[in-house]
């Protein structure tokens, strides 16, 4: 035989199946011949999915050597075993061959990492922070804290930030998240949480769902839309894509991005002009109704249907559906939240359901849907720059003075109020915060704007990190703390109804690895704070955090971790130990302000803040994929979700003349990319969509505009003005950062470099991935 | 005739793939993924479409009836099981015949593998992995009285026509009333008469 | 075990473009196919007993004491010539048996490709590399157990037949001849290592099957992934046959090199009871596979065979990707006619197009949306 030889290029296994029969790629990046299928002795352990606001209850399954190797549904009554494919894959980060075990530090940002001693680590952020401090004063040292981090460690960010680092200068990344409804919900209730357990959403007869996707963000609260629905509920969706929930929704409003307050004042016009309201609810339990309906008159649907592009009809049939139902509900989501009227946009929902009396009843109130695990929690107690423990003001010298009683510190020791996340990376480019430690965020993906991001990052004189995985943000830094997981380390958090929910540890964290709880404490020891930050561990924090919380109105004066374990979650106000908590508020028709009311806000809509223009005729609005959570640092090292959805593409209607996974260039005044396009009816001819959990150079946030609501703080992520454009090639996904020396784990890398568009918004179909 | 199965819902699917996901946790098959999620609509909505076995009971399992290595048991309780590892030889031919297009090969292994409704589960009385887990129950476990107290008035079919012929299943799906005497479309396009293309 | 039913009325031929396409096979009922497998065990047996006769030169070389073992092995002939011809008389496997013989009998096969079939009988049937990409673990434990059975059966079958003798000149050694059919093929001396290994042969295929089997056992107990749907006698019994077969085998040796014997006929008749019942259950149960496997390399000559033929594979009517060569899919296509499943162009769209038409459909004519 010669080497010409055709029957030398066939092997004599020359089998071929047909696509989507033939590999078992998926399967999470570790090879089927190591798993272990061995039942003996394998110990569950109750907890909590780390990812969103619905907070899931999930066993964890761990072997007789102590680790975490799988995961079982658990019956919890939030989820009743359903899971999300992140969900299911979370336990995967526990044991990732990814993970920081070792700090690093480098003296400049040109040197590689290398790792080196905790105490060198702790030594050199503690001797950084009093350099700076000394020469630029305390507040030009900085602290931001995530939503995703524990109640116990979010009320310690706050509490170093103020009582040892001593800075004004404090804010987390729930600012880019859930504060738009926050700053609603105070100004409307007084109170910062949703009105409504999950549970009342069965109980609904018509059920408003804005700017919320809510099959892809928060999969599991699925089942209470599709609950609701099963007994007779209709369902409204507004969304200028047609999600999964908005594609058999009865109603589905697909508006152009930023205008849904125009939008919801013409409902609620309608509402008032078909006398729909009610009238005996608002005289009881109001105040500003005159003005409300005095501007509502202002926005007929011939108006709002021209500045939203939808129908004029559509704004009446939802006004009619909303108003004429006996108990109507509406959650809303970022869709309206990420906006420079953000918080305008949450009151325009508030003021539709008071108007007809949908608050405080079984089945009939509003809610937001927070995005990040502890989005309520995280923003409760005291990492917010303007808000300290218990969601008191840092502005109110009677909340000033109750915290410095409970924290030992001098009144006048306490700082300021800071300014926002985003203001800050603006001060870092300023030079006025010149030194940073972050502490479970990722603003290199996360933040808009990315070039102005990195200026500002780039321009620390200092910056220090943690995570558990080398993220974007942590691989610019000058010291990276690697930090436990979740499942590494007990604590609270509060889910989007408020309900405060115990996560368990469920294995020791690897050698190396400290928790943040302990990190805080070593610096604040370091800064000469020790007394203030004696925590052993996480149990001593919440019991802090229950003294401090006491007699507010984020009140868990009566929750602890026994009776957390025993109920399942209680939500706050909760102020005896022997108090059922509150899952559902205002049922005795009285709100947290001094006069029990309703605050009904006017709210006239102005365009977005990045104008429409010949070059830039059409709205670029971001997301999130199911597959993948927020800045993906966790989820795209997981080998399942990688398969599942390997890149971000760019969503555009075929009237656009693109083909599936031409690459297209994505034009904004901040920069442009090329993704492969995923051309789909499924959303308006003049939105295009990105997803932004990837990195530059295929970063929605690259393109994204930096401006903020004036109220919230909170950026535009929803819409900027845009082009797109026919290019060469598309922009390659970069592998996730490591440690030096490291690789990402290749198995769970294989799909990243794929340069087509999923099958679908949610994913490649199973089927798509040979 | 139907007992504790699975019903499929496709109207219910968001298509966010926990099945997919959830099925490779199952024990008897660790790490590999049976279930497929299919878009169907690709390109016009974002509509989903998950695929288990469907566990024909008439004709039985044409999988196990084209098998020339008599390799496809079906138990006693009308599950189709997975091939059975000493005598699959991996010719494909049940991935090729299964109307549904279920099964998968693993080509190196010489060997077919499929969902076996997680019988490792549901012979301790569990529900399969995806079902459990499904986040708005396209996939429910039980039985049609267990659906009918969730989902009052749910009607379903256990029945599927290509071309001519029915195909009788132990799964089943979810159907409008006015739908359920119908066998649901099976999706042969009508191409071919007599062995005669007449596209 | 559902068995493929038999089709009972001839089904007509496809008049597809014939690419290597099967003929319509011979009717058969399942009585004719019931006659025609006992004509089968019957002629095997009957030409395994002339084999014993002819090759134990008239059975001057049999050995009596064996012959328990002989008539399970006529037992076994019988049961799996009657088994094997009942299994190739499905559609599926007669059609496979018969393109299996056919590129087997290929001479443009044999010319082009003479080292291809070779190859598969080594890397299927002896090496069995398939298994390692299931399992290392389950690959290795499998070679032990494989290679310990050829071993013992290339031992133990000629010497219950009478085909090999071993006789010494002096009459207790050391200096033995090995004959084979009488025929003289070498001598040796019992004491060297040669020596030492044609008498301790079986020993070695004893440990090589214990610590193969004993994986398989423990694997049993402990996988949940090998427990679903997991059969007492289909599973376990086989190695727990081969187990008691070994240790049985083995402890033979040590009583006759410790125990002067002690304890030898228990043993005998032990080892001897639980070797007859694993002969005469091969054809039943998990052990027929040894007789089966063969068919994948009929299979995988198959479509090599018309891979060669074929440049063009068959692909998807809708997506127009690969699914197999066309004599396999004319092949399945006549498989699923004689099985009446008329659903056999089906068979021409990938399993992927399969769902995402009945999704299509499912979407035109059931429901659109939730309702």
């Amino acid at each position: 035989m010669t080497a010409t030889d055709p029957s030398r290029a066939l092997p004599i296994d020359p089998s071929v199946a047909p696509p989507g029969t033939r590999n078992f790629r998926d399967a999470g990046g570790i090879p089927a011949d190591r798993w272990h299928a061995d039942q003996n002795e394998e110990t569950l352990v109750p907890t909590h999915c780390c990812f969103c606001g619905v907070q899931c209850g999930m066993y964890l399954r761990v072997d007789r050597a102590g680790k975490v190797f799988g995961v079982e549904p658990r019956n919890h009554d939030i989820n009743r075993m359903r899971l999300c494919p992140k969900g299911i894959n979370a336990y995967q980060q526990v044991n990732h061959p990814d993970r920081l075990t070792s700090p690093l530090m480098r003296r400049n940002r040109d040197e590689p990492f290398r790792e080196v001693s905790w105490e060198e680590a702790l030594d050199h952020t503690v001797a950084e922070i009093r350099r700076i401090q000394g020469e630029y004063g305390n507040d030009a040292f900085g602290l931001l804290g995530g939503a995703s981090l524990y109640s116990e460690k979010t009320y310690l960010v706050g509490k170093f930030a103020r009582v040892a680092l001593k800075s004004k200068h404090v804010d987390y990344n729930g600012r880019l998240c859930m504060v738009s409804a926050a700053g609603a919900n105070k100004l409307a209730f007084g109170i910062d949480r949703a009105g409504n357990p999950f549970s009342d959403i069965l109980l609904t007869d018509c059920l408003l769902i804005a700017g919320s996707n809510v099959g892809e963000c928060f999969p599991v609260m699925t089942q209470y839309l599709w609950g609701a629905r099963d007994r007779g509920a209709t369902l409204i969706v507004v969304d200028p894509r047609q999600t999964a929930v908005a594609r058999t929704a009865d109603v589905h409003v697909a508006l152009k991005p930023g205008t849904d307050s125009a939008f919801f004042n013409a409902v609620l016009h309608v509402i008032v002009a078909e006398g729909l309201t009610d009238e005996a609810y608002l005289a009881a339990h109001t105040t500003g109704w005159d003005e409300v309906r005095a501007t509502v008159a202002e926005y007929p649907p011939s108006r709002s249907a021209s500045i939203c592009g939808v129908p004029e009809e559509q704004i009446v049939q939802v006004a009619r559906m909303f108003a004429g139902a006996g108990r109507a509900m509406a959650w809303h989501a970022r869709g309206v939240e990420h906006h420079s009227q953000g918080v305008e946009n949450c009151l325009t929902i508030i003021n539709l359901c008071t108007a007809t009396g949908n608050i405080g009843r079984p089945g009939a109130g509003y809610g937001t849907i927070t995005g990040q695990g502890n989005g309520q929690g995280g923003r409760e107690h005291g990492q917010k720059s303007d808000l300290l423990p218990g969601g008191r003001s840092i502005s109110d010298p009677e909340h000033r003075r109750q915290i410095c009683e409970i924290w030992g510190i001098e009144e006048s020791e306490l700082p300021a109020a800071g300014t926002s996340m985003m203001e800050m990376v603006w001060q870092m480019q300023r030079a006025e915060i010149r030194g940073l430690i972050g502490i479970c965020n990722n603003p290199f993906v996360s933040l808009p704007n990315y070039a102005t991001v990195k200026e500002g990052y780039d321009t620390l004189q200092f910056h220090a990190q943690f995570d558990f995985f080398l993220s974007e943000t942590a691989a610019n830094a000058h010291v990276v703390f690697p930090v436990t997981v979740w499942a590494e380390d007990e604590g609270v958090m509060a889910n989007a109804e408020a309900r405060v929910v115990k996560h368990n540890k469920a294995q020791e964290p690897p050698a190396g690895v400290r928790t943040d709880t302990w990190v805080m404490c070593e610096l604040a020891r370091r800064l000469g704070a020790g007394d203030k930050f004696a925590f052993p561990d996480s149990r001593a924090v919440f019991e802090e955090l229950r003294i401090a919380s006491a007699g507010t109105v984020n009140d868990y004066y009566g929750i602890t971790y026994e009776r957390l374990e025993e109920t399942g979650g209680i939500a706050w106000p909760c102020p005896t130990t022997d108090h059922p908590g509150t899952p559902r508020l205002f049922e005795d028709g009285r709100t947290y302000h001094p006069d029990g009311k309703i605050h009904m806000q006017v709210v006239e809509w102005h365009p977005p803040m990045d104008p429409y223009s010949e070059e830039y005729p059409l709205s670029l609005t971001t997301g999130r994929t199911v597959a993948h959570f927020l800045s993906g640092n966790q989820t795209r090292r997981l080998g399942a979700l990688v398969e599942q959805t390997p890149r971000p593409w760019v969503e555009v209607h075929p009237s656009h003349g693109f083909r599936n996974g031409d690459p297209v260039r994505v034009v904004t005044r901040r920069g442009s990319e090329v993704f492969p396009a995923l051309v789909t009816e499924a959303i308006r001819p003049d939105t295009v969509f990105v997803p932004y959990h990837w990195p530059v150079p295929t970063a929605a946030n690259a393109l994204t505009v930096d401006a903020l609501d004036p109220r919230s703080k909170i950026p535009e992520y929803k819409v900027c003005a845009a082009r797109i454009e026919a290019a060469e090639r598309v922009d390659e996904v970069p592998a996730p950062p490591t440690a030096p020396g490291q690789l990402a784990y290749p198995e769970t890398q294989v799909s990243r470099t794929d340069p087509l568009p999923p099958t679908s918004p949610q994913g490649r179909g199973t089927a798509e991935r040979s | 005739m139907m007992g504790r199965t699975i019903f499929i819902d496709p109207g219910r699917c968001i298509g966010c793939q926990a099945c997919v996901s959830a099925c490779r946790e199952c024990d008897s098959h660790r790490g590999k993924s049976m279930i497929h999620l299919d878009y169907p609509d690709e390109g016009h909505s974002v509509a989903s479409l998950p695929t288990v076995c469907m566990h024909c009971e008439d004709p039985v399992a044409p999988c196990a009836e084209v098998c020339p290595a008599d390799a496809i048991l079906v138990t006693a309780d009308g599950v189709v099981q997975q091939a059975d590892t000493t005598r699959c030889i991996g010719c494909a031919n049940c991935v090729n015949a299964c109307p549904f297009g279920v099964p998968k090969i693993d080509l190196q292994a010489k060997l077919q593998m499929k969902c076996n409704l997680c019988y490792d589960r549901t012979a301790y009385g569990l529900a399969p992995m995806c079902a459990t887990v499904c986040p708005t129950g396209a996939l429910f476990y039980g039985t049609l009285d267990e659906l009918r107290a969730e989902r009052p008035g749910v009607q379903v079919a256990d029945s599927f026509t290509f071309g001519d012929v029915v195909v009788h299943t132990g799964v089943a799906m979810v159907v409008p009333a006015d739908k359920v005497q119908w066998p649901v479309p099976g999706g042969l396009p009508v191409v071919e008469i007599n062995g005669r293309d007449v596209r | 075990m559902t068995e493929p039913p038999q089709t009972a009325e001839p089904t007509p031929a496809p008049d597809s473009p014939a690419q290597g396409a099967v003929q319509a096979p011979a009717p058969q009922t399942p009585a004719a196919v019931r006659r025609r497998a006992v004509l089968a065990g019957t002629a095997v047996s009957a030409l395994l007993i002339l084999a014993i006769v002819l090759g134990s030169r008239l059975l001057r070389d049999f050995d009596s004491a064996l012959l328990p073992y002989a008539v399970a092995t006529v037992f076994l002939a019988f049961g799996v010539a009657h088994r094997y011809t009942v299994w190739v008389s499905a559609p599926g496997a007669r059609r496979l048996f018969r393109q299996g013989w056919r590129s087997f009998f290929s001479a443009a096969n044999f010319r082009k490709a003479p080292t291809a079939l070779p190859k598969m009988i080594a890397t299927y049937l002896g090496f069995q590399k398939f298994l390692g990409a299931r399992s290392h673990a389950r690959w290795a434990a499998h070679q032990l157990l494989f290679w310990g059975c050829v071993l013992a059966a290339l031992i133990t079958f000629p010497l219950t037949w009478g085909w090999f003798t071993f006789t010494s000149d002096t009459g207790d050694g050391p200096g033995y001849e090995m004959r084979i059919w009488g025929f003289k093929i070498l001598g040796f001396d019992a004491l060297s290592v040669l020596g030492w290994l044609m008498f301790h042969g079986l020993d070695i295929a004893a440990v090589l099957v214990i610590a193969g089997a004993s994986y398989f056992l423990w694997r049993r107990m402990k996988d949940r992934g090998a427990i679903t749907g997991q059969r007492f006698a289909y599973d376990l019994i086989p190695l727990i046959a081969l187990i008691v077969i070994s240790v049985t085998g083995l402890l033979l040796t040590f009583s006759s090199i410790f125990l002067h014997g002690g304890g030898y006929e228990f043993l005998a008749i032990l080892h001897m009871v639980s070797v007859v019942f694993t002969l005469i259950y091969i054809p039943f149960g998990k052990f027929f596979h040894i007789v089966q496997r063969p068919a994948a390399v009929g299979m995988q000559l198959f479509k090599y065979t018309s891979r060669r033929k074929d440049e063009e594979l068959r692909t998807c009517r809708r997506c127009h990707e690969p699914i197999d060569t066309p004599d396999y899919v004319e092949n399945l296509r006549g498989t699923m006619k004689d099985l009446k499943l008329d659903f056999d162009e089906w068979a021409e769209y990938c399993p992927r197009c399969k769902r995402v038409l009945r999704g299509n459909a499912y979407l035109t004519h059931v429901k659109k949306g939730f309702k």
